[in-house]
């Protein structure tokens, strides 16, 4: 199993796509920071809510996660390369549970960097232009920690998406109409049941103040078993079907 | 000992019948020739014995085995399924490295196979600019990472130049010299007859011929063109060995035997060979009548 995750680590590694995607990760934090950092009214980033919006502009991260976890499965069936993949590592289940294992980690850099990022340039713009920091230090820790464990999960997200898909496609426009659309209208019309989706269990992991979220902590157990669900689902789709 | 057996082995997609009751073994140290159309089931065939189709019914087994339950089964066994396997955006050597990751192969080894297969000079060059030649060789040097006992590959002279197929005539000959085992496909059995030492013919997914090349150029009958100065020696050496050949000027037409064993039967008798060839074009006619579909609907 340890090799077989070095593998994919390896495999997100050594192609251009994991550097597109953080190069645009950097790019889309940097510019949305920016923006709102210096263009907004100093009245629109005084209060607690209106800074954790501001800083939680890394949230980015996981968005990019999830596509990073798409790819590192539906690449595969794209280029043929789950062949000899399987052909060295026939327990399917290995392999996929390698990129659950690698992905996670893919997430936690990405959380890392577009999260880090957010709060350096952030909170220097904060106090370059004299507003007073009004969010707690619990606060900011709750962000930048819940935004990397987020990040990890929906890694593994994307993981479990794209073994079930396998078309990279599909899954990338599946998990963005997901995210953008759906889970916006489900928690704008049905609070009760969108609170459960994972990009508001995520706001609730991360601390965002908006109302009918859940409680931090079960938002955190909501993510986590959405992410080891679509694990399962990706084990079992990709047990069962064969390999052209 | 056999290192592959199928049993039974089908496949039915549907109503279609890729694969239809096929059963065969493969012995260790030969190389066998799988052969037959396009679409006659091959690469369904192989998909199975290598865990990646679910057979419908029936057994495939590698080392006594389902494929799948193999400890680390590239260190026994290499496959090359496709010469398009490969992330183009990644270098040859990165795509080995990721493989030898995933079961436990040092480094040096690939740098080691790179070298065998002659891609050591565009190792570190992204896939994308390989020739097709390239990367039928680093198919191979993926399916020799491991060392493996047994190698089955898919069509592995398609699309590659006749240099291309010269060199994996060579390679494949000095591997199965070891005493290693082949299983190679191929749609054309001019393409390996020069390398195999058995055939498996299959039509719409059965088996239709199991032999040894020797045999099936007997049923050819007549396909051993000798040329020698000393002929008529050479038929009467031949005669003693109970095989019949025609002789016109200068030139033997040998029934019922192999290249080999004429080429045998000339040295212990000392005769002088200028030409020794299995006709390829009569096997290509067998070859063609035993895939033809004779069923008129």
């Amino acid at each position: 199993m340890i090799g077989q995750i070095r593998s994919e680590f390896l495999k997100i590694r050594s192609t251009r796509t994991t550097i597109g995607l953080v190069v645009g990760l950097i790019v889309l934090v940097l510019l949305f920071v920016l923006l709102t950092g210096l263009l907004s009214h100093g009245k629109e980033l005084a209060s607690s809510d209106d800074q954790l919006n501001f800083l939680g502009i890394g949230s980015f991260a996981s968005l990019f996660a999830a596509l990073a976890g798409i790819l590192v499965v539906t690449g595969e069936y794209r280029f043929g390369t789950i062949r000899p993949t399987f052909v060295f590592t026939p327990r399917r289940w290995v392999v996929v549970t390698a990129k659950y294992a690698a992905s996670l980690l893919a997430g936690m850099v990405f959380a890392l960097l577009g999260q880090g990022l957010t709060l350096a340039i952030g909170l220097g713009i904060l106090s370059g232009r004299g507003i007073h920091r009004s969010l707690s230090w619990g606060s900011l820790v709750q962000l930048g920690l819940g935004t990397v464990a987020a990040a990890a999960l929906w890694g593994g997200i994307g993981v479990g998406v794209g073994a079930v898909v396998r078309n990279h496609i599909g899954a990338v426009i599946g998990v963005l109409v997901w995210v953008f659309v759906v889970e916006n209208l489900l928690f704008g019309f049905v609070p009760s049941v969108g609170r459960f989706t994972p990009g508001r269990a995520q706001d609730a992991l991360t601390g965002m103040s908006t109302d009918h979220l859940l409680p931090a902590a079960a938002g955190g157990v909501v993510l986590l078993a959405w992410s080891l669900g679509l694990l399962a689902a990706g084990l079992v789709a990709t047990r069962s079907r064969d390999v052209d | 000992m056999a290192v592959a057996i199928a049993e039974s082995l089908t496949k039915r997609y549907g109503s279609l019948t890729a694969v239809d009751g096929l059963s065969f073994a493969l012995d260790a140290g030969t190389v066998t020739g799988f052969l037959g159309p396009n679409g006659a089931g091959k690469t369904t065939t192989l998909r199975m014995l290598l865990g990646l189709a679910r057979p419908t019914s029936g057994r495939a087994l590698v080392f006594d085995r389902p494929y799948a339950e193999l400890e680390r089964p590239a260190l026994r066994v290499g496959a090359v399924l496709e010469a398009t396997d490969f992330h183009p955006g990644r270098s040859g050597r990165n795509h080995l490295r990721t493989l030898a990751h995933a079961t436990g192969v040092p480094d040096s080894r690939v740098d080691e196979v790179l070298k065998l297969v002659e891609l050591d000079n565009a190792k570190n060059r992204r896939v994308k600019g390989y020739s097709l030649g390239m990367r039928q060789r680093l198919g191979l040097a993926a399916a020799l990472l491991g060392d493996p006992e047994l190698l089955v590959l898919d069509e592995p002279a398609n699309g590659l130049d006749p240099e291309g197929v010269r060199w994996l005539r060579d390679f494949l000959r000095s591997f199965a010299a070891g005493g290693r085992t082949v299983l190679v496909s191929s749609h054309v059995l001019a393409e390996v007859a020069q390398t195999v030492d058995r055939v498996l013919i299959i039509n719409r997914g059965r088996l239709v011929v199991e032999s040894t090349l020797g045999q099936l150029t007997a049923r050819v009958g007549g396909s051993v063109r000798v040329r020698s100065p000393q002929a008529h020696a050479l038929r009467e050496a031949l005669a003693r060995e109970g095989v019949d050949a025609t002789e016109t000027e200068g030139v033997l037409f040998v029934r019922g035997t192999t290249s080999k064993r004429v080429g045998e039967v000339a040295a212990a008798s000392g005769v002088v060979l200028h030409e020794l060839v299995t006709d390829a074009s009569s096997l290509e006619e067998v070859f063609l009548e035993l895939t033809a579909d004779r069923e008129i609907q």
